[in-house]
């Protein structure tokens, strides 16, 4: 059937490029697509140095829902901002993508509640009240496995929006460190978090990735794109200021001021003892291991997915 | 009286006995359906005055429209009995006159049916029906079997006719067709092109029975020639 | 019945069948489309969490659509009595279909909490213009010489608006509620994105965790719940107005 196979190929081949957007001819401009609005976790991406590393990119804001990791599969845009747990559940459907580069070397995930509650633990947010929080992610499925939502009413995360929260001080909510509780204190209200890492959950989040066919077409692109990331993001750790402004510009719901604040407040979390050692964005096997087991554990995947096809280092 | 701003009707005087069966012609635009509806008290003259003697209870006029407008949710009876319905007669004696004025259209047998299921000619002959159920002494029709074929449309001219003769009401009936009035009325008044003036009064030289044999008769077409003259000036 | 149900299966069959053939043989990823295959084996697998879910937002959307149709109507009663009272108020009435619905489904949330209710109030929000305009429009145009016969008689305005102009009115408020129906069930699945619950749940899990194919499940019995809706008020005006419907063609 080798008229079948080539067709197939072509099919395959031209398939993406009917995506989102046409990629008339082969244009030099990569698409970078993020997973929300820019906001000081894309920092280093705005700061990157891209025209030194020969590299022409166009940066895509998302939002609320914005599919990168499908984005990618079709290829629809060259690389993409996910997270871990994502490549792991999208490999497991025949999604081949490959992490790159870490930015949260620890998942700023977390849960907000009203410091007035003076509770203890992440257990004791789930007696009583109100829970926002995206019921299909797996950390909010091992916390119903570890604790149980029986006492506790579950509804969907808003998203960012405090307005529930704030008029409701049984209300706990799904929150990034970086965002919600800043935003949260601004208005008054003296908030506690409890990170979801504490749980034992903790998938490297903001990965930059691309798809396992555009690394074996093009490996030096891709290898440029990681250099100029993580000069990027030296930069941005180093002085954030520009780069904020560039992103406060196209991103007017948060003021200079969060911005500023943010930057500030992520920084544990994205250098890390690990960085420190191996680099910025640096990832390493056993984490990628501990994920996948969990994944398994959960009954989300159904086979072991081997952890260093997940992830490159370049 | 004044429309929109253009004049309709203007300096007009007309005087109708009661029993006569008045047939009002005119060229488009000549205001014969204004009159109408200013003698049903449906519109008010600007100027002037409409006078009906005795001006007993109001509801001895009654009104018959070109196409039938039947309520299409209501069966026959119903439709027929609507007038007393809104006088606030009770059921029992608003479907009793109702069957009998069916009766007198020749309607009796379709009761139960609706609208819908009846030729245009039925539908009129329900319009005409509603029109009688009140007993009114004025019955005013304007064009109704206009969009009638032509053998209905006979047939419903002989019956309004004898219709008229057994109630002894008066009639005043606005047409465009000149053979129509000639065959139905006794006296005929032909108004002008604009404004109303009439160009023509004049008691018809017929027998009172009208049948079908005077269709034929050269009698009719004399009349009809004179009226269609007047209209034509 | 058989005209009706036939000739539109015929196609929905032949791309059902297109597309199974078009993922079995690779040609279209599985992770971007699913096969129907596995749409209808998730429907199978999740169909107690299926039937539930649609249960909810069929309760959501039909408490929402029928607040709009006696509102709807009973707006549209009102705003027919004068011409000032159309003119100050009907402009209100046009901001219930313009507004946008997911920007304002978090303040339903903050007035209402998270539970059914917003849900309802947000169908509710996105169904009820149509009746409003249909029914407005069916009163306004009733034919001037039935309304002067109703005069000639003697009946007062109240009189000829619910014995005339309101039943002739029917077939323009059978159109307003069919659009509305599936404007109810659209603005149900708005509301449960924010508040949570039904239909929407069941999206926005299966789609955190990339099972597109139970996506493509809920939203199939969404895009049933609309259809099966849309054929409740057909069946229902076909029964009211069965008597009259010829008539309408021909006067």
């Amino acid at each position: 059937m080798l008229s079948h196979r080539i067709l197939r190929r072509t099919f395959l081949k031209t398939a993406p490029a009917l995506g989102l957007l046409a990629s008339c001819g082969k244009s030099s401009k990569i698409r970078l697509a993020l997973n929300w609005k820019p906001e000081p976790e894309f920092g280093g991406f705005y700061a990157a140095p891209y025209s030194k590393h020969g590299l022409d990119v166009d940066i895509l804001p998302g939002g609320a829902g914005t599919p990168t990791v499908q984005m990618i599969g079709a290829g629809s845009v060259d690389f993409g901002i996910v997270s871990a747990d994502e490549i792991i559940l999208a490999r497991s459907h025949g999604n081949d993508v490959i992490a790159l580069f870490a930015v949260y070397e620890d998942s700023p995930t977390g849960i907000m509640v009203h410091a007035s509650r003076n509770l203890a633990s992440i257990g004791d947010v789930l007696k009583e009240g109100t829970i926002a929080i995206q019921s299909g992610l797996p950390f909010a499925r091992l916390l119903e496995r570890k604790f149980g939502f029986g006492h506790v009413k579950v509804v969907p995360s808003p998203g960012g929006d405090i307005t529930s929260f704030l008029n409701d001080e049984k209300f706990a909510q799904q929150c990034y460190l970086t965002s919600e509780p800043i935003a949260a204190r601004r208005k008054g209200t003296a908030v506690k978090v409890f990170a979801v890492s504490d749980i034992g959950y903790n998938p490297y989040t903001t990965v930059l990735a691309v798809s396992g066919e555009s690394l074996r077409k093009n490996p030096d692109r891709a290898k440029a794109m990681v250099a100029a990331v993580r000069d990027g993001w030296r930069a941005y750790l180093d002085d954030p200021k520009a780069a904020n402004q560039q992103m406060n510009q196209l991103n007017p719901t948060m003021d200079a001021q969060t911005f500023a604040e943010v930057a500030e407040v992520q920084k544990p979390l994205i250098e890390t003892e690990a960085t420190r050692r191996d680099g910025l964005g640096t990832m390493s096997r056993e984490r990628w291991e501990t994920l996948i087991g969990q994944f398994k554990e959960l009954g989300d995947i159904t086979q072991t997915i081997p952890a260093e096809e997940c992830f490159r280092l370049l | 009286m004044f429309d929109n701003q253009h004049v309709v009707i203007a300096g007009m005087n007309l005087q109708i006995d009661s029993g006569e069966f008045l047939a009002v012609l005119g060229p488009s635009g000549s205001g014969k359906s204004t009159l109408l509806r200013m003698i049903a008290r449906l519109a008010e003259p600007d100027s002037g005055t409409i006078r009906t003697e005795p001006n007993g209870d109001r509801f001895q006029t009654a009104y018959v429209f070109q196409d039938a407008h039947l309520l299409p949710w209501r069966n026959v009876l119903d439709n027929a009995a609507l007038p007393l319905e809104l006088m606030g007669k009770s059921r029992i004696e608003r479907n009793e006159k109702a069957r009998r004025a069916l009766e007198q259209v020749g309607l009796l047998a379709a009761l139960d049916r609706y609208p819908a299921q009846l030729s245009g000619g039925m539908r009129m002959r329900v319009s005409l029906a509603r029109a009688l159920v009140t007993e009114p002494r004025l019955l005013l029709l304007d064009e109704p079997f206009a969009a009638l074929d032509e053998i209905t449309r006979f047939h419903l001219d002989v019956q309004l006719r004898e219709l008229w003769q057994r109630r002894g009401m008066t009639v005043i009936f606005v047409t465009h067709s000149v053979s129509e009035a000639a065959f139905l009325a006794n006296r005929a008044v032909v108004m002008g092109r604009s404004g109303g003036a009439i160009k023509l009064d004049r008691i018809l030289e017929l027998p009172s029975i009208r049948n079908n044999e005077l269709r034929s008769d050269p009698r009719l077409g004399q009349e009809m020639r004179l009226l269609l003259g007047a209209i034509e000036e | 019945m058989k005209k009706t149900l036939l000739p539109p299966l015929i196609p929905f069959v032949l791309l059902t069948l297109i597309a199974e053939f078009l993922v079995r043989q690779g040609f279209v990823r599985p992770y971007l489309v699913p096969a129907p295959s596995a749409v209808l084996r998730a429907m199978i697998d999740s169909r107690v969490e299926l039937v539930h879910a649609l249960l909810s937002t069929s309760a959501g959307s039909l408490a929402g659509f029928a607040m709009s149709a006696l509102t709807g109507i009973a707006i549209a009663v009102l705003l027919s009595t004068s011409r000032g009272v159309q003119r100050a108020f009907y402009p209100y009435a046009i901001f219930f279909q313009t507004v946008p619905l997911i920007a304002i489904a978090p303040l339903l949330v903050i007035w209402f909490g998270f539970g059914i209710q917003t849900v309802i109030a947000s169908a509710f929000v996105a169904s009820v213009f149509p009746v409003i305009a249909n029914t407005l429009s069916g009163i306004l145009s009733t034919d001037p010489p039935l309304r002067d016969l109703f005069r000639l008689y003697g009946a007062s305005p109240l009189v000829t608006l619910f014995k005339l102009r309101l039943p002739a009115a029917m077939p323009q408020v059978f159109t307003g509620l069919r659009v509305s129906a599936g404007l109810a069930v659209i603005g149900a699945i708005v509301g449960e994105f924010i508040a949570g619950g039904g239909l929407s749940s069941v999206v926005d899990i299966a789609r955190t965790q990339q099972r597109i194919d139970k996506v493509f499940a809920a939203v199939l019995l969404a895009s049933l719940l609309g259809l099966g809706l849309f054929g409740l008020i057909n069946l229902l005006s076909y029964l009211t107005l069965r008597r009259w419907h010829a008539s309408e063609q021909t006067q």
